[in-house]
């Protein structure tokens, strides 16, 4: 049997042992509760005795911890990530790693795979507060899967951001600065960038603009960068009791087909974890003889340079 | 013997200042290879070029045949690499810090398991096996790291400044440690600035400085060659002021010194009086082994009474202050 990576068992060793994990699955899983319990208190006070009550409070209670549970990874997927390679570094463990027969792939995989698995944790904890929702019903499976395929991907993609800014710098502090950085720039940039278009735009702009077919993808598909727009966007599709895949664009001439926000957003997420795990290991090779051939500096070279210096003294 | 290192114009720059200057190295293998520099001198840059941490600018660095530009994984396999520090994980066990680097070398499981309490016994750490790294002592984490540098038996050791910071104990018994080592035919390569840290442990020495070797090769021969006369030291015990006479005039003394003398004195001095005491004379003598016991008859035929006749054995602090010398 093919042995398991070996960052990967050294990682969810040390992440595992002691009190931290669990110091910080329960305060996600206490804000989970609370948020709930507040939530069904609230709704429960207003909907009355209606035979639709049930359903409704199901639905407003599912979207609600999918919801936080978005955040909440969104929050602390890069947080695990963006100290693994960094903290390598500082505790100057990293030439060690390198020095061996690891390839940096093997590094950039187990790092990834170890802060994934603690994500994993945190979404399946989620379960038995989402499966509260099932009680009172009116959430369908499509849903459900939906909100957890949204979950995993988020979870992937910024777990991978993390593990980008980690392998560029030389501090845990620094990379958990700049990855949480890139999320806030990414959740409220976008949504701002959508306000100032549609403002620019106005109630008056042309329908030739906005029957346009590379207007329709191009929205949709900047839509779907942003993981609560683009889950949202699908809930509300499928509340109006439109395919799980694919939506149809009226316009005055034609139909569109453009697939589904979630869809849209699982693959962009794909692509570009797939891309910043390229990169995270160009960054993490120690030793280019190419590069080194060649007569500018590069930033390993300094970084090296400044090395030399503090072992020096 | 075969070089299991061998580097040829290697030439190392940080943008403008040059770290390392068409460095020539060749280490034997079975030797325990001294590297002797000053702060900043490229020990620690030409260590990671050799253990694929660092590219060269230019020239050539092999470990047992093998180029560590075009085949770094092949060195990796060949060489252990201990640090001037010891990285240290949160929340690790012993045991489990080797373990980890035993999969990081992909040795099986079995082995594995069989490797680690062999190489914890070896460097005395069979009781901490289960006490987490954090809390072992500075002595302990280095004899740990070596274990680590061992696990995949590589046939060089590289050991950057490992005695720094040990208490004289754990110098004393890293010293053994590194012995034992040699015995199981490793090739040891150690970098130190303290010269006597490396005096009595290593069969050869390379000396550099600013990026350029000064001077390389075996212990004694570095001695012998660096020190082209030997210095004789002399008690008398009486007949001291004929001694002395004698020895200012044999042709093979080129200087003579009383011991604890300045020199300014010296000529001023007064014939010695053998009521003073015994006193010791210091001669640079050029000539051989028969020369110098011919000396030895000579002042003892001449009545002249010697409590002690020997050859001062030179040490690497006077080579290294020859060697360096001007270039500081």
């Amino acid at each position: 049997m093919p042995e398991l990576n070996p960052i990967l068992i050294k990682d969810l060793r040390s992440r595992m042992r002691g009190a931290r994990a669990y110091i910080l699955l329960t305060i996600y899983l206490t804000i989970l509760a609370g948020v709930t319990l507040l939530l069904y208190v609230a709704i429960a006070g207003s909907v009355g005795n209606d035979l639709n009550a049930g359903r409704e409070i199901g639905r407003a209670l599912f979207f609600t911890i999918a919801t936080v549970a978005l955040i909440e990874v969104c929050l602390i997927t890069p947080v695990l990530t963006s100290g693994s390679v960094a903290g390598e570094k500082e505790r100057q463990t990293y030439d060690l790693l390198v020095a061996s027969l690891l390839t940096p792939w093997q590094i950039v995989w187990g790092k990834l795979a170890s802060s994934l698995a603690f994500a994993l944790l945190l979404i399946i904890a989620v379960v038995p507060v989402m499966s509260l929702a099932f009680l009172f019903g009116g959430v369908g499976l499509t849903e459900v899967l939906i909100a957890i395929v949204g979950l995993v991907t988020t979870a992937i993609l910024y777990a991978t951001i993390g593990l980008f800014w980690s392998a560029l710098m030389r501090s845990s502090l620094g990379a958990t600065s700049f990855a949480i950085g890139t999320v806030i720039v990414i959740l409220l940039g976008i949504p701002f960038l959508i306000v100032i278009v549609t403002l620019i735009l106005g109630p008056s702009a042309p329908s030739s603009l906005l029957d346009s077919l590379w207007f329709i993808y191009v929205s949709r598909l900047f839509i779907a960068l942003h993981p609560f727009i683009a889950l949202g966007t699908t809930a509300s599709q499928l509340s109006r009791g439109e395919s799980p895949f694919f939506e149809i664009v009226q316009t005055s001439a034609t139909n569109v087909v453009v697939p589904s926000p979630w869809l849209l957003y699982a693959i962009f997420s794909l692509i570009a974890t797939a891309i910043l795990l390229a990169l995270s290991v160009r960054l993490i090779h120690p030793v280019r003889p190419e590069s080194a051939r060649g007569r500018r500096t590069r930033p390993q070279d300094r970084q090296d340079a400044s090395e030399e210096r503090v072992s020096k003294r | 013997m075969t070089a299991i290192v061998e580097t040829r114009d290697l030439t190392r720059r940080f943008g403008s200042n040059l770290a390392l200057d068409h460095l020539n190295l060749t280490i034997p293998e079975g030797a325990i290879f001294g590297f002797i520099g000053p702060n900043g001198a490229g020990k620690t840059t030409t260590m990671r070029i050799l253990t694929t941490l660092l590219a060269p600018s230019a020239g050539e660095a092999r470990v047992a045949g093998v180029s560590v530009v075009s085949d770094p994984r092949a060195v990796r396999r060949l060489v252990g690499f201990m640090p001037d520090f010891f990285g240290v994980y949160d929340n690790m066990k012993s045991w489990e810090y080797l373990d980890f680097f035993g999969r990081a070398y992909g040795i099986p499981a079995q082995r594995r398991q069989q490797l680690i309490g062999e190489l914890l016994e070896l460097v005395d750490l069979g009781h901490k096996r289960d006490d987490l790294v954090m809390s072992l002592s500075r002595g302990m984490k280095q004899r740990l790291s070596l274990a680590r540098a061992m696990m995949h038996d590589p046939q060089l050791l590289i050991l950057d400044e490992p005695a720094s910071g040990l208490d004289p104990r754990a110098r004393i018994e890293l010293r053994e440690l590194l012995k034992e080592l040699r015995a199981l035919g490793k090739t040891i390569m150690i970098s130190s600035h303290i010269l006597t840290e490396l005096a009595e442990m290593c069969t050869h020495i390379g000396i550099i400085e600013r990026g350029k070797l000064l001077a390389a090769g075996e212990v004694q021969q570095i001695l012998r060659s660096m020190r082209p006369h030997r210095i004789v030291e002399i008690r008398i015990v009486s007949g001291a002021a004929h001694a002395e006479a004698m020895l200012r005039t044999h042709p093979d003394v080129l200087e003579l010194r009383r011991e604890g003398a300045r020199e300014t004195e010296e000529h001023e001095a007064e014939p010695l009086d053998d009521a003073t005491g015994p006193h010791t004379l210091l001669a640079d003598f050029a000539g051989d082994e028969h020369a110098l016991g011919e000396l030895l008859a000579a002042l003892v035929t001449a009545g002249v009474r010697i409590s002690h006749f020997a050859e001062q054995s030179g040490d690497l602090e006077d080579i290294f202050l020859h060697v360096t010398k001007g270039i500081v």
